[in-house]
């Protein structure tokens, strides 16, 4: 839900539920479908593996539920498992991030994949040069340098949106592409290791961040139990800078004036201008900012996770620019969604390995079953099946929750498609689309959905 | 020692007719992205099309022993996976980006999935030659010194592109069916009104998009690979779809966009024994789109209503 405010039901407005239960509901409404769409597409998934396994119908159940059993325990079925889960999801709350301030500016921020690529490449050109450097200065320098080269790849999106109305997407999708290849040539020329091909040398030690298990011991573990295989556990501290960003993320918008104007930009551009709130320097700043989020993602997971160094098409491979997409659209782009998102789709990828190994059911399987999360997202099913269905069957507890639950995603979106590029002004195409569909304005939800 | 490699590249047949093969294989993509955006539905989603129609044209081509039967799997293929675009993005009124990125991510999976499903891991074989898509030499004029080989002995799916080009363009501009497609895309609710059926005309196009980006992945399998691989198209669905902003929405300057990346694409493989970096040589296309973009080279500007899901009655 992007904007809390919408919740609130105006002077004139009938008030159904108790205000100590608002926030029962308010839960229900925000959680009710990303639930469904995480539900259908696991449901999808053992479908899949039913019709593609051998065996009688009982059989192929049973492969399907073991596959799903396998998965579970790769990702979260012991605390070791955890900690691998855990590496996926660092970068994936910093992306998650990346997208969902995009998203709250009415922006589709496509790029978190290159934005995150130039982070950690800049911070690998320079923190393989200055190994002599000690670590507390290279620290700050590294983690500086890698948000500020996020933060200029988002902030070309940004200028090129709001100066020549370029449309976010298109642009976000060539810099990737650009982000990609100037990767690849820097890892296999300049920045190459001559000893190990396609890579580059790794960071000095001093550069590094320990596991979470090694600091643990070397620090509080001198007076309390160490953890006994302290590499086992490949979780590193940089888990915890993903949780402060959430926090900031948190702060940014709904205590600060910018985080403000930035949501008001998102519901509805037009009011923004009215309101004297500046559009332009807005979602440059936003862009800007969404590409430090990945930018940093990057240069964390360099820093934190053992070899220390990249490897060519390690980027152009990777699909955590794309996974982002997904965790800000189910995680509602709110910071504590883009948390249990970052959770599920982490431990998809991690759990992915183990399914295959262990059950023999090949671990591209998460793939299908993130894009069927994305498309039930994105796809307005709820209410189709709600109007395909006859009258008596629908649920009549609590029409206004299940009415929210169904239109909220809606206005997190920005708005479809190449509208905006035409008109040289920023945000154009939301307008349009609040123009043409009266169904999804912004303006509109407050009253479908205290109804 | 430069620009003497260099001269020696460009005065290379070879060099020009991986251009052209090339950029055959941006091309057919770029149509279908062309024509779905022209009707209104924005289309990331063309490597994800192109991939299902490389594995199904490879699979079916290796199951029914038949390159007919292969090319048209892979045509149908790709097809099916737009008629998801469609029926997402029409029906239901999915935002149209999201869904395109779903496709992608989906026809990752699926064919990686299915691969291991059908292969146990192993994946394809190479193909036998009767299964791969012929060049055609066309006789006396084959033989002409530079231009023969360059433009008279291409892959079969060369010239079906140049087809498809020459009759979209006609389509789109010279016929009614492209007048309405046009209309459809830049002011539904007047086509609408003039009876025009907004969501059968947006279907159609979606789905020729997934064709002909099905019909490039037999081309990249069946034609120029000769293999399954996974992830094979590596890029090129993007690729298209840069060729499609970079050429404004028209079919000819789609493909005059797709001679510039496809030239940038032969150059980079050819101009490896000098210090320029293939990598650097393939963000090209990226760069002259992200120009195109900011306007200076004439601003591109995608039709009116696209991307924008139709509501009936709505103004």
């Amino acid at each position: 839900m992007a904007v809390p405010t919408v919740q609130q039901a105006g002077p004139g407005q009938p008030t159904p539920v108790p205000n100590r239960l608002r926030w029962l509901r308010r839960l229900g409404a925000s959680i009710g479908r990303p639930v469904f769409a995480v539900v259908l597409a696991m449901v999808a998934g053992i479908i899949l593996i039913m019709i593609t396994s051998p065996g009688s119908p009982g059989d192929r159940f049973t492969e399907a539920i073991s596959a799903y059993q396998a998965l579970l325990s790769g990702s979260f079925g012991s605390l070791q498992s955890l900690s691998f889960t855990l590496v996926y999801v660092t970068p994936l709350i910093f992306a998650g991030l990346s997208v969902a301030i995009a998203f709250r500016a009415g922006l589709f921020n496509i790029g978190a994949e290159g934005q995150l690529a130039v982070g950690a490449i800049t911070a690998s050109a320079i923190g393989i040069n200055a190994t002599t450097w000690p670590g507390w200065i290279l620290i700050p320098v590294l983690i500086v340098a890698g948000a500020l080269a996020g933060a200029i790849w988002g902030g070309i999106v940004g200028i090129l949106k709001a100066w020549r109305g370029a449309h976010e997407v298109v642009t976000t999708i060539m810099l990737n592409w650009i982000a990609f290849f100037v990767a690849d040539y820097l890892i296999n020329g300049p920045l190459i290791d001559k000893n190990l091909a396609n890579s580059t040398r790794p960071l000095p030690p001093q550069a590094t961040f320990p596991e979470i298990s090694v600091f643990y011991n070397n620090t509080l573990g001198a007076f309390l139990p160490k953890i006994a295989p302290a590499t086992a556990y490949l979780v590193d501290v940089t888990f915890f800078f993903a949780l402060i960003a959430l926090v900031v993320y948190w702060f940014l918008m709904s205590r600060t004036t910018f985080g403000y104007e930035v949501r008001v930009i998102g519901q509805n551009p037009k009011a923004a201008r009215y309101a004297g709130i500046s559009t332009k320097r807005n979602i440059f700043l936003v862009m800007a900012i969404a590409g430090a989020f990945s930018g940093l993602g990057g240069v964390f997971h360099l820093m934190g996770q053992f070899p220390y160094y990249l490897t060519g098409s390690t980027f152009r491979i990777d699909t955590v620019g794309f996974d982002a997409i997904g965790v800000a659209l189910l995680g509602h782009t709110t910071a504590i969604g883009v948390l249990f998102a970052s959770l599920l789709f982490g431990g998809l990828r991690q759990g992915a390995g183990l399914m295959q190994l262990n059950a023999n059911v090949s671990g591209d399987l998460v793939y299908i079953i993130q894009a069927l999360v994305l498309f039930s997202i994105a796809a307005e099913f709820l209410p189709a099946i709600r109007r395909a269905l006859p009258k008596w069957m629908i649920l009549r507890t609590r029409p206004s929750a299940a009415a929210a639950g169904g239109v909220l995603t809606i206005t997190d979106l920005p708005e479809n498609g190449n509208g905006g590029a035409q008109n040289g002004e920023a945000g154009g195409g939301a307008s349009h689309l609040s123009d043409s569909t009266v169904e999804h304005s912004p303006g509109q939800m407050q009253t479908t959905e205290e109804e | 020692m430069f620009f003497q490699v260099l001269f020696r590249v460009l005065t290379s047949s070879d060099l020009w007719q991986a251009t052209l093969q090339f950029g055959a294989l941006l091309l057919l993509p770029a149509l279908g992205g062309v024509i779905s955006e022209r009707s209104g539905v924005t289309n990331i989603a063309m490597e994800g099309m192109m991939l299902t129609g490389a594995y199904a044209g490879v699979m079916t081509a290796l199951s029914t022993h038949s390159l007919l039967v292969g090319v048209l799997g892979a045509i149908i293929a790709g097809g099916l996976m737009a008629l998801i675009h469609a029926v997402v993005s029409i029906n239901f009124k999915a935002n149209q980006i999201v869904s395109g990125i779903a496709i992608n991510i989906a026809a990752l999976g699926l064919t990686n999935y299915l691969l291991f499903v059908q292969t146990g891991g192993q994946g394809v074989p190479s193909l036998a030659s009767s299964l791969r898509l012929p060049t055609v030499t066309w006789g006396p004029l084959a033989k002409i010194p530079f231009l023969g080989p360059v433009l008279f002995q291409q892959n079969i799916i060369f010239y079906v592109a140049l087809l498809v080009l020459v009759g979209i363009q006609l389509l789109l501009f010279r016929t009614n069916i492209g007048l309405r497609i046009r209309a459809v895309g830049e002011h539904p609710q007047a086509a609408d009104t003039a009876g025009v059926n907004v969501r059968l005309v947006r279907y159609l196009c979606v789905v020729s998009s997934g064709l002909l980006s099905g019909l490039a992945g037999a081309f990249l399998a069946l034609g120029i690979a000769g293999i399954f691989l996974p992830n094979m198209t590596a890029g090129i669905g993007y690729i298209a779809l840069a060729a499609v902003i970079f050429g404004k929405y028209i079919p000819l300057g789609a493909a005059g966009a797709c001679l510039i990346f496809g030239l940038g694409e032969a150059l980079s493989v050819r101009l490896q024994d000098t210090n320029i970096s293939p990598n650097l040589l393939s963000t090209l296309p990226y760069i002259l789109t992200l120009i195109a973009l900011v306007g200076l080279v004439g601003r591109t500007t995608p039709p009116a209503a696209d991307g924008i899901p139709y509501e009936p009655g709505a103004e």
